[in-house]
């Protein structure tokens, strides 16, 4: 069978709704199920229950990163505080009220990609392009490394390979808060009990 | 009143001692006031910022018009040097007061003034919350200290409730620290209301009532006199 393999014309929001729900299984890993297609809220991102029962909430916009990124951010901030009740909704999510995980899918990374991630062990950055294979439009992802070299949020990319099968999960670093000037440090228990309401 | 209790707050084994000291703090009990009426008790406020020094200024014109006569009091900052003990009489010119309200903004200051107890002023959200915990995890670290809840900002009596149970529960299970809930400001109290408006003193009203009732300004000594 003979591939043929072009960069497609951009897509618009909606065309990429449909490319990210149907990429799912590379986005989140098989088992997942999606919650909401549409959410009403600024961006009206994807809401996707993962396979261990996390909320994930795929935000996303065909050009600017930064927008998706604030966009995400402030719906999954209202989906926390919402979490008793989204729990309650949503069947799939099995009532396990696990902290909502953040998937933002752009042309490009959002400005300061790399100190975001570092902050947010939540979220997960993607850069994505169109591609036309054989006629059909498929969508090529790109996740962001945090400990990868920084890369230009505004310059061009070009597809280092296609990704195949399922991504790797988020696996949350162990971290040791310590913001404050001289407060004690937190263990990862005592921060993931004081993540959400 | 064991049974009475959620499996949350019972994390680490039930001993009688630990009972004893949680059920104390029941606001229905007597208060402990008894024997200590005569002296004036020290109360340090620690801020979540220098913003809130007003709740300190009005809850301490809330108590003098309740009938307990109080001065508010301010340490220098950051209090350096040699620990010295404060939580006793608070000096001169506290004389001849019931309480002595005293906010401070650091806890190295409560530290160094070996203050048993401390109200803590905790803004209605889960930053705030963080850093409450955090702070009272610096505070108990070396030695036993009284905290007292206030949350500042809530949207509503169920919102405050929310945040004390959160930092209580992570207090009494990775701390083992039980807290007081002195009450809470709802965020439609703020600074710019006058002292009389009604609804910023009622709510001032019911803090200082749980304060005054709860015996938690007592030191360990004249609580353990009171209670022997």
């Amino acid at each position: 069978m003979k591939l043929c393999i072009e960069t497609a014309e951009y897509c618009d929001r909606e065309e990429l709704r449909t490319l990210l729900i149907d990429a799912a299984d590379q986005l989140l890993g098989s088992g997942s199920t999606l919650l909401e297609a549409k959410l009403p809220w600024d961006g009206h991102p994807v809401l996707f229950a993962d396979a261990d029962g996390h909320p994930v909430l795929i935000s996303f916009d065909p050009e600017q990163g930064q927008s998706a990124l604030l966009n995400g951010l402030q719906t999954s901030e209202q989906l926390s505080n919402a979490l008793p009740w989204v729990n309650q909704v949503y069947d799939a999510l099995g009532n396990r009220q696990l902290s909502v995980r953040l998937i933002v899918v752009s042309r490009c990374y959002p400005p300061g990609s790399h100190t975001i991630l570092t902050g947010c062990q939540q979220l997960t950055l993607y850069r994505y392009r169109t591609l036309s294979i054989n006629g059909e439009t498929g969508l090529w992802l790109e996740r962001l490394d945090a400990s990868a070299e920084d890369i230009s949020a505004t310059g061009d990319i070009s597809p280092a390979g296609v990704v195949e099968g399922p991504q790797d999960r988020v696996t949350p670093v162990p971290t040791q808060i310590n913001a404050g000037n001289d407060l004690p440090a937190l263990s990862e228990e005592e921060s993931a009990f004081f993540q959400q309401l | 009143m064991a049974s009475q209790l959620s499996p949350v707050w019972q994390r680490k084994s039930t001993s009688s001692d630990r009972l004893a000291r949680i059920s104390a703090r029941f606001l229905s009990d007597a208060p402990e006031t008894t024997g200590s009426e005569d002296s004036c008790q020290t109360i340090p406020f620690l801020l979540d910022n220098p913003g809130q020094s007003w709740i300190t200024h009005d809850l301490c014109q809330v108590l003098n018009q309740r009938g307990y006569k109080s001065v508010l009091c301010h340490l220098d900052e950051p209090l350096n040097g040699d620990p010295r003990h404060l939580s006793g009489e608070p000096g001169e010119r506290a004389r001849g007061n019931r309480y002595c309200l005293v906010p401070v903004t650091s806890v190295e200051t409560v530290k160094a003034a070996r203050f048993d107890h401390v109200v803590l002023l905790v803004p209605a959200n889960l930053d705030a919350v963080l850093t409450a915990y955090r702070r009272i995890k610096l505070l108990t670290e070396d030695h036993h200290t009284e905290i007292g809840i206030v949350i500042v900002g809530p949207r509503d009596q169920h919102a405050a409730w929310r945040y004390f149970r959160k930092l209580a529960v992570g207090s009494l299970r990775y701390l083992d620290v039980p807290l007081l809930n002195l009450g809470f400001l709802p965020e439609q109290v703020t600074p710019q209301h006058g002292p009389v408006n009604h609804h910023r003193k009622n709510f001032l009203a019911r803090i200082s009532e749980r304060l005054v009732r709860s015996g938690f300004y007592l030191s360990a000594a004249n609580r353990s006199a009171t209670t022997g």
